[in-house]
C-alpha cells in the first residue's frame, strides 16, 4: 500500500468539518429543515423507490419516508457525487487501481471470489439494516452526531466500533504491527 | 429540484475527494483501525468532530443554526452493533463505499446494492419489531439531561478527543506495516 501521497489526517479532518458545517446551512435552505448531512438516506432513497414498485408497500412508513423526504433525494445525488469524487481523487493522485477485492483479504483469506462476495453481500445488508435502525451511518452518527454531542449518536457510534472491533478480531486474529 | 441535485452532487464530490486523498477509504486502514493498530482514521475523525463541534455550537449560540439532536432509543445500540459487524465484514462504511466505487474497487458496486437491500429488509421487518424497540426514548441533548450549559460538555469533550489524538499520534506511526 502506497501511503506517500496521502494527505495529512489534520488537513482531511479540518476540510471535512468545514464541508459538514457548510452543508448543514445549505441543506436547511434547500430542504427547509435543519438536517445534518449523511449517507444512509441516499441508499434509503434507492430502497424507497424500489419499494414503491409494490402496491402493498406504498404505505410502509420507512419506504414512504425515504421515497418522499427531500433530504433522501439530495443524499441520493450525494452518493453519485461520492463516486465522482473518488474517481477524480484517485486519478489526481495517480492511485487509481481497479481491483475485485482487497489484496489484504486475499493474503489472509485466499483467492476465492465466492467467499469474498458472500462476505460483501452479507456485510452490506447488515450495514444497511444497522444504519437504518440506528438512524445513521459513520457520517451521520459520528462526523455529525458526535459533533452535536447527541446522546443517541454517541451510543450508536460507540456500538459501531464495538461490533467492528469484534468482527475484525475474528477475521484477523494474528496480524503484525505490535506496539 | 435541480438545485437539490447539483448541491447533492457537489457535496458528495468534495466529500469523496477528501476521503480518498486522505486515505480513509483504504481497506487496510479501516481494518487496521478496527484492530486498534492504525489510528489515522481515528485521528481524522476526531479532528473533524472537535472542529465541527466548536463551529456548530458557536453558530448555534449566535442563532444561525439549530441542531437536531438524535434521541437515544434501543435502535441505536442494537442497530449500531449490526452496522459494526457489517463494517468489519466489508472493511469500509457507506460513505467510503461510494468513493471506492469511483476508485475502481469492483466489489463495492455489489456492496452498494446490498446496502440498499439492507434498508429495504429493514422496511419489511421493522413494523412489528419497532413497537418493541423504540418506545423507550431519551432526549439526545445531554446538557438538558444534566441541566448544565452545553459548553461545560463541549470543552471537556474537545479536550478528551484532542488528548486521544495527541497520545495515539505520539505512540503509533501511520506508516508501519500491519498486514
Amino acid at each position: 500500500m502506497d501511503n506517500s501521497k496521502e494527505w495529512h489526517w489534520f488537513k482531511g479532518g479540518i476540510l471535512t468539518s468545514l464541508l459538514s458545517v457548510a452543508t448543514y446551512f445549505i441543506f436547511a435552505a434547500i430542504a427547509e429543515r435543519n438536517y445534518p448531512f449523511g449517507i444512509t438516506a441516499g441508499f434509503g432513497y434507492i430502497a424507497g423507490m424500489f419499494g414503491t414498485l409494490f402496491e402493498g408497500l406504498r404505505e410502509n412508513p420507512v419506504i414512504k419516508r425515504y421515497a418522499e423526504k427531500p433530504d433522501a433525494f439530495i443524499e441520493f445525488f450525494l452518493l453519485i457525487g461520492l463516486i465522482g469524487g473518488g474517481y477524480t481523487a484517485a486519478k489526481a493522485s495517480k492511485t487509481f487501481s481497479p481491483e475485485h477485492f482487497p489484496a489484504v483479504w486475499e493474503k489472509y483469506h485466499g483467492k476465492s471470489v465466492v467467499k469474498r462476495y458472500l462476505f460483501v453481500i452479507a456485510g452490506s445488508i447488515l450495514l444497511g439494516f444497522g444504519a437504518a435502525l440506528s438512524s445513521g451511518c459513520t457520517t451521520g452518527n459520528i462526523l455529525q452526531g458526535w459533533a452535536h454531542l447527541s446522546l443517541g449518536s454517541i451510543v450508536a457510534g460507540a456500538s459501531f466500533f464495538a461490533g467492528g472491533i469484534v468482527t475484525a478480531r475474528i477475521l484477523y486474529p494474528n496480524v503484525g504491527g505490535g506496539y | 429540484m435541480i438545485v437539490s441535485i447539483l448541491f447533492g452532487l457537489a457535496v458528495g464530490f468534495l466529500f469523496g475527494y477528501i476521503l480518498t486523498r486522505t486515505g480513509i477509504t483504504k481497506y487496510p486502514r479501516v481494518m487496521g483501525m478496527l484492530l486498534l493498530k492504525d489510528f489515522k482514521i481515528l485521528k481524522f475523525m476526531l479532528t473533524a468532530v472537535v472542529s465541527s463541534s466548536i463551529l456548530f455550537y458557536v453558530l448555534g449560540d449566535l442563532g444561525l443554526l439549530k441542531l437536531s439532536l438524535k434521541a437515544l432509543d434501543w435502535g441505536k445500540p442494537v442497530g449500531g452493533v449490526i452496522f459494526g459487524v457489517g463494517m468489519g465484514m466489508l472493511g469500509y462504511c457507506p460513505g467510503t463505499m461510494g468513493a471506492r466505487i469511483g476508485q475502481g474497487k469492483r466489489e463495492s458496486i455489489v456492496a452498494f446494492f446490498g446496502m440498499a437491500l439492507g434498508i429495504f429488509v429493514y422496511a419489511l421487518l421493522m413494523q412489528p419489531v419497532k413497537g418493541l424497540l423504540l418506545p423507550c426514548e431519551i432526549t439526545g441533548d445531554i446538557s438538558v439531561l444534566l441541566g448544565i450549559n452545553h459548553w461545560f460538555l463541549i470543552v471537556p469533550a474537545a479536550l478528551l478527543f484532542a488528548g486521544i489524538i495527541y497520545l495515539v499520534n505520539r505512540k503509533v506511526s501511520d506508516d508501519r506495516p500491519i498486514f
